[in-house]
């Protein structure tokens, strides 16, 4: 199941999530305690260096053949890159608003927020926190928007290559978009995606990826945005959220947009939301193969015995109203609930 | 030949039932992507299938218990028995006057992930092959890295090992200086933290010329992964307000090395690894121990720790087994029970398994652990390729299609195929998944069976639409040669018989007979050798019982279907040509004894050759694969 929370929006809902760098052999110093409240923009965690080839010296060597001297340093020049690397200082703001309720091993610091959730159905790339910002296209004047650096850039539709490389370069953070072909998003991440998705450490997959975090609500192919989504998305335009693209199937990890929200918004007798995945009569739910796939529905029948498709297979089926007042037929088991 | 140990599953904690008090069973196999439940009863004093219900597999959020899909699969079954098998999240047990409830409840089960077990040590090629051995028949997958003392000292310039494998390809030469060594010890850790292994086995007996060092660099790097992946531990997300720790996994190590050591690596060890000794793993002959210390590791490291197992086991008459394990006791109690060589095929949406049980006790298991045509198609198509996918398809096909289909199926494994183009792509990986796993059985030497039964399960299989697509998928990937016979579970429940058989096995035995494999597909006929292009390869004659004669000539590279319906039986008489073999020898004739067994398919003659050649040029290669779809009804 891709929704790991249920449906693939949830307007509010208590999480914990980990703040954390992202990176491996940097040393992560966290800023704030247990029982702390944290604020979206303050600085949670401080990496202070490289910890690199050193780990090395600590493995013990044995006397090999062609060993000269066991004792010699085995310290490699180090690159170019890892060099500037090695002297980055940076703090991390924490993305989200809630209470520190732990601080793990690697230094990340786990937070537990009233938020909206957008989880989505594949992604790639490192946790990264920043301003939501919608997308808009050149207005009639000619002018094109001006996103900030370190923004996290929605797009409500289909994304390709070139606008990847155009977000990259102008220094954001994050894309959400509803999906991509699966050639452009390799071709950006300069990886096979069937390896990335089959990873046995989600996270560790993450780290040769570009420095720009990606998230699609729809998955691979040219689907646009459900509606609810879009809504979602330009309500809480300009507020911090924390984005994470990392995507395992083999590990059970998929990628999520975390929102904590105002406190305006969480008042006393707020409740979170409890989603059932289960499909029920008057669900809404998404179709997630076949000839309508991506197409958003909700349940008006479900059938009590299986159904015949063109395929021949059979199986059993549920009737639904499309959003655009068409009625399809299709398999239970080719349905998510979204809500 | 080979003969792999079993273990057994233990009686569980609701165990007692007495078979002869046994009337209805609840039998359910929870595998990685769906649950099937199935309802045992007695009807007509013999025990019959009564229904069937399945539901996505729930050990992932949102549920995180694999006792909710168990439910949601009962309810199908509730809904059309009419009965009622829950009670406040409960199973009722023992069946009620009214009819609600059962008496033994029993599970199998196929989720959680094989088991990831680096092979640590002085691992050579052979030894190497007997650990693939020593796991076939279990959920494991094994990845060997050999010691860096044991490469230096039996490589002259450094190998590839291991995950990765890009610092020697520039600078292979010359002596294993000291920047080499830490080079290797680098790429080690990195290895192991690219494999996550759960379990670790140390093989070796010391007795190369780098003496007891592999052992001792086994232990190192063991520690040293320990070391790095407790630094590196954090939370990854889950559901609702939980988070999944990450990074550490303890692994357990089974030590199969040189005996006089294995105190010093329990020393070495302490606090990083528990380390269960075995018997030094040296020849075939000592697999056994290795394979039953594996099986209980997986038991303990993989299907214990699935969320709701305590309650499932709680449910259970008799403890939850793999559902390898049950379908190997099936395999082998049907070839010494019918006295024929049987093989088995299940392929599921992340495993794909073969099993070969001789008529002798001969017994060759090989689980395929992340092979499969659900979260497993992404593993198919990159081990062999975007061409062995589409040679098997009757239309054009691009590569970002095959991947997009891949990617997306891998991401929503469990939806059914809605068109016939989708179908028949699913039953291309599906062909690759059973070659995979046959071109894995060779690879471990096993002496092959030639299979006088074919049975088949799986979804991809037990749903097939047509029973011809089914007969043609196990003929183009298994190949077999001579005279055989295929038969489909379609109910999708030999792989729990074995299971049930632990429990009730009058109930195992009936229902297997009376529902599990009574989709017999037909007899086939399989000619090899030398098959005449263009000529007749053989002349089959056929006496019905009602005494009608038939004669078909069917040429090289056909295929032929005679009708031969269920239940209905002829005696078959083979002509080959001079240079074609149809078991007895080239140009042998041969009259069966017996009167061979009609199927739904009916007698299949598979005359295009062994191995199948398909045609190198697209148009006359789907234009082949047409032909034969329509010659035998896929």
């Amino acid at each position: 199941m891709t929704y790991l929370l249920g449906w693939s929006v949830i307007p509010q809902i208590i999480v914990r999530r980990e703040r954390w760098s992202g990176r491996y052999r940097i040393s992560s110093i966290p800023l704030v305690q247990p029982g702390q409240t944290v604020q979206p923009d303050q600085a949670v965690i401080r990496i202070e260096r490289l910890k690199a080839i050193e780990e090395l010296a600590t493995i013990p060597h044995l006397s090999l053949p062609g060993v000269v001297d066991p004792s010699v340093n085995i310290q490699r020049p180090m690159s170019a890159s890892n060099a500037q690397e090695n002297i980055q200082r940076e703090v991390l703001p924490a993305g989200l608003r809630g209470r520190v309720v732990a601080v793990t091993q690697r230094g990340g610091v786990i937070i537990e927020s009233h938020a909206a959730v957008l989880q989505g159905s594949i992604g790639a790339g490192n946790q990264v926190a920043g301003i939501l910002t919608m997308w808009q296209p050149t207005d009639a004047t000619g002018q094109a928007q001006v996103i900030p650096p370190g923004a996290l850039l929605v797009v409500p539709g289909p994304l390709n290559l070139a606008m990847l490389h155009r977000a990259m370069a102008s220094g954001i953070i994050g894309v959400i978009a509803s999906s991509i072909s699966s050639r452009d998003l390799e071709g950006f991440l300069r990886a096979d995606l069937i390896d990335l998705i089959s990873s046995v450490d989600a996270e560790l997959a993450q780290v040769p990826l570009p420095p720009l975090t990606v998230l699609f609500t729809e998955g691979l192919g040219t689907i646009a945005m459900p509606v609810r989504t879009i809504n979602l998305l330009s309500y809480y335009q300009g507020s911090i959220a924390l984005l994470t693209g990392a995507t395992s199937v083999r590990q059970g990890v998929f990628p999520e947009l975390v929102i904590s929200l105002p406190p305006k918004e969480v008042q006393e007798g707020w409740q979170p939301l409890q989603p059932d995945p289960a499909v029920i009569l008057g669900s809404q739910v998404r179709v997630c193969s076949g000839e309508y796939e991506g197409a958003i529905g909700t349940v008006t029948y479900l059938f009590t015995h299986q159904q015949t498709f063109l395929s021949g297979v059979q199986a059993r089926a549920t009737h639904l109203l499309l959003e655009d007042g068409s009625m399809v037929t299709v398999p239970l088991m080719s349905v998510e609930r979204i809500s | 030949m080979s003969t792999q140990p079993h273990v057994e599953g233990g009686k569980g904690p609701n165990s007692g039932a007495n078979p002869s008090s046994v009337s209805s069973i609840l039998v359910a196999d929870c595998g990685t992507v769906l649950t099937k439940v199935s309802l045992l009863g007695i009807v007509e004093n013999q025990y019959r299938l009564m229904a069937r219900g399945e539901a996505p597999t729930t050990v992932t959020p949102p549920y995180e218990d694999i006792t909710k899909g168990i439910i949601q699969a009962i309810n199908v079954i509730e809904f059309i028995t009419g009965r009622h098998f829950i009670s406040e999240g409960r199973i009722i047990s023992p069946e009620q006057p009214i009819g609600d409830g059962v008496d033994v409840f029993i599970a199998t089960i196929s989720a959680g992930g094989p088991l990831r077990v680096v092979v640590l040590g002085a691992v050579d090629s052979r030894l190497e092959e007997l650990t693939r051995q020593a796991v076939s028949g279990l959920y494991a997958e094994t990845h060997a890295l050999p010691a860096p003392s044991f490469i230096a000292t039996t490589a002259a310039v450094p190998v590839a090992v291991g995950a990765s494998n890009t610092h020697f390809s520039q600078n292979a030469g010359g002596q294993w200086t000291p920047e080499r060594v830490a080079l290797e010890w680098e790429r080690q850790i990195e290895g192991l933290r690219d494999l996550q292994p759960q379990a670790a086995l140390i093989v070796g007996i010391a007795d190369g010329p780098a003496g007891p060092t592999p052992l001792q660099e086994a232990c190192q790097l063991l520690i040293s992964a320990a070391s790095d992946s407790r630094d590196r531990q954090g939370a990854v997300a889950g559901a609702g307000s939980t988070s999944k720790p990450t990074g550490w996994q303890r692994v357990d190590t089974l030590y199969a090395g040189a005996p006089q050591y294995v105190e010093a690596v329990r020393r070495m060890l302490q606090g990083n690894s528990d380390v269960t000794r075995v018997d030094p793993l040296i020849t075939q002959a000592q697999i056994g121990p290795t394979s039953i210390a594996a099986g209980a590791l997986y038991d303990r490291k993989v299907m214990q720790k699935l969320p709701g197992f305590a309650q499932l086991r709680d449910w259970s008459a008799s403890a939850p087994i793999t559902t390898a394990t049950s379908l190997s006791s099936l395999v082998r109690f049907l070839a010494q029970h019918y006295a024929m060589n049987v093989t088995a095929v299940d392929i599921g949406g992340a495993t794909t398994t073969l099993m070969l049980a001789g008529e002798s006790g001969e017994f060759i298991p090989m689980v395929n652990a992340g092979i499969g045509i659900g979260p497993g198609l992404g593993a198919i198509l990159q081990r062999v390729g975007l061409q062995r996918i589409t040679r098997w398809l009757p239309f054009d096909i691009n590569e970002e299609e095959v991947r997009q289909y891949v990617m997306n199926r891998m991401l929503h494994p469990q939806v059914v195929p809605t068109n016939l183009r989708d179908l028949q792509i699913s039953q291309a990986f599906a062909r690759e998944a059973l070659i995979l796993t046959v071109e894995a059985t060779k690879q471990n030497n096993f002496e092959w069976l030639d299979a006088d039964l074919i049975l088949a399960t799986g979804g991809i299989l037990a749903r097939v639409p047509k029973y011809g697509q089914a007969a043609l998928m196990l003929l183009d990937a298994l190949q077999p040669k001579g005279v055989t016979s295929l038969a489909l579970d379609r109910t999708m429940l030999i792989s729990q018989l074995g299971a049930v058989a632990t429990v009730a096995p009058v109930a195992a035995v009936q229902v297997n007979e009376n529902d599990a494999v009574t989709h017999r597909l037909g007899t086939c006929v399989i000619p090899f050798g030398t098959l005449p292009r263009g000529e007749i390869a053989l002349r089959v004659g056929i006496e019905y019982t009602n005494g009608r004669q038939v004669m078909v000539d069917v040429m090289s590279g056909s295929i032929e279907v005679i009708p031969l319906q269920t239940n209905e039986q002829a005696l078959l008489s083979l002509f080959p040509a001079p240079t074609v073999d149809v078991g007895l020898g080239a140009g042998e004739r041969a009259r069966a004894a017996e009167e061979i067994d009609g199927g739904l398919v009916g007698l299949i003659i598979d005359a295009r050759g062994r191995p199948l050649d398909l045609p190198g040029n697209d148009k006359e290669r789907q234009a082949r694969l047409l032909q034969w779809m329509q010659a035998i009804g896929a």
